[in-house]
């Protein structure tokens, strides 16, 4: 823990090193033999006549092709293992109030900061290497403004935040969702994700100027009322429209602009219209 | 068993006989041009708040404007004679009972259609069966 009251420091566990070195050289190691074995084949075909008689070179002079290929393995697998050394050494991360800091880089070195209000959702992934040194990755995913166009049409953001070689991946999401919670608005809907001032041509820039206007225009909903009609508690409606029950409470609060769908959803299970469950105001 | 649904918009339909260009409807929203355009294909799930002001603009009520279609509407429809037989052939009805599923509601689905008919229609029709239905959430 660092000095600073509300934040949180920490570092990669060196098994890091030892879960890619493991890696690389299995993965590498079936190139590497593969690849020498092709060789060694091509040799036979070009300089020899079968492996009895040889007719160009003798025999044994193919055998080079694996001290060849194989010496070039062992060196960039020491040399992987050097630069994941230094990995190691220079990736720290910071969890703070207003945003998440990750350091890294051995060459060029990035400080990458990620506001909470930008996280969408944090993966922990655990993979076949992961479990054999219990080691986790922690994968923040942002919407960024290059991604946003993209995970608009297909569904996919790329991680920004990537913390790999984790012992205790659990503590840092606790840590990351308790931050957020406390620090950042509501999720914003994808609305907001759509308008970006440096995006839009001058057209578009009076749209956004209207709608930053339009701003002041609130939600006003009687969920509650409906729910407690229809005999339903907040958990029952949440598990019957498919939502965390933090959603229901959001929206019953007044604090979340749903979609349609999800919208019609609520109708849906309440037997209602939308105009009835939420007016704007 | 109920009918998978998708949003469809029919606010070109209605923007068009107030002859009202896309920008403009933009404009009024609040939003950019591309998202009305988005909405209008109907691949955009829009936002309760820019439902209403489209409603509001367009003065329809939003379930005229955004109507729930079930998907197997759309995928039937685009079908031809010779397929939809087969189709009916291979779930074992008769092409008027086939022609029946873009008629009807959740309450009758399940009252008219067994649930391996409709896997057999799912496969006929080469798609995901929970593409096209879901099933109730237990209680």
């Amino acid at each position: 823990m660092s000095k600073e009251k509300n934040s949180y420091k920490g570092s990669i566990s060196s098994s890091y090193k030892t879960k890619e070195l493991l890696k690389n050289t299995i993965l590498l190691g079936i190139i590497a033999t593969a690849g020498a074995f092709f060789t060694w084949w091509i040799m036979l075909m070009i300089f020899t006549d079968g492996l009895e008689k040889s007719v160009v070179v003798p025999i044994e002079v193919t055998y080079l092709v694996f001290i060849i290929v194989y010496s070039v393995f062992i060196t960039i697998i020491v040399l992987i293992y050097l630069y994941n050394t230094a990995y190691v050494k220079n990736f720290s991360y910071k969890i703070s109030e207003d945003h998440i800091v990750i350091k890294h880089g051995v060459l060029t070195k990035i400080v990458a900061t990620i506001p909470y209000s930008r996280i969408q959702n944090i993966n922990i992934v655990n993979g076949v290497f992961d479990r054999m040194f219990k080691t986790f990755t922690v994968k923040i995913e942002t919407a960024g403004s290059s991604a946003a166009a993209a995970s608009a049409k297909s569904g996919h953001v790329k991680p920004e935040g990537y913390i790999p070689g984790l012992k205790d991946p659990k503590t840092i999401e606790k840590k990351i969702k308790e931050m957020m919670t406390k620090y950042s608005a509501v999720p914003s809907s994808l609305e907001d994700k759509i308008f970006k001032p440096e995006e839009l041509a001058f057209d578009n820039f009076i749209s956004y100027i209207l709608s930053k206007m339009r701003e002041g225009e609130k939600l006003k909903t009687s969920i509650t009322e409906l729910r407690e009609k229809a005999n339903l508690s907040a958990a029952d409606l949440a598990e019957k429209v498919g939502v965390p029950l933090q959603t229901i409470n959001y929206l019953a609060e007044g604090r979340y602009n749903p979609s349609l769908a999800l919208t019609y959803k609520i109708a849906e299970v309440l037997h209602c219209k939308i105009e009835d469950l939420f007016k704007l105001v | 068993m109920k009918f998978k649904k998708k949003i469809t918009s029919r606010i070109k339909q209605f923007r068009e006989e107030l002859e009202l260009p896309q920008l403009e409807l933009a404009k009024l929203v609040g939003v950019s041009r591309q998202t009305i355009y988005y909405l209008e294909r109907g691949s955009y799930n829009p936002s309760l708040t820019i439902s209403f002001k489209i409603s509001e603009i367009l003065k329809k009520p939003i379930h005229d404007i955004f109507y729930q279609e079930p998907v197997i509407k759309d995928i039937l429809e685009g079908k031809s004679l010779a397929e939809l037989r087969e189709v009916a052939e291979i779930a074992g009805i008769s092409l008027e009972k086939l022609a029946s599923l873009s008629e009807i509601d959740d309450e009758h689905l399940t009252k008219d259609f067994k649930e391996d008919t409709l896997i057999k229609i799912a496969l006929g029709l080469g798609i995901d069966f929970e593409d096209l239905f879901e099933k109730e959430a237990e209680n």
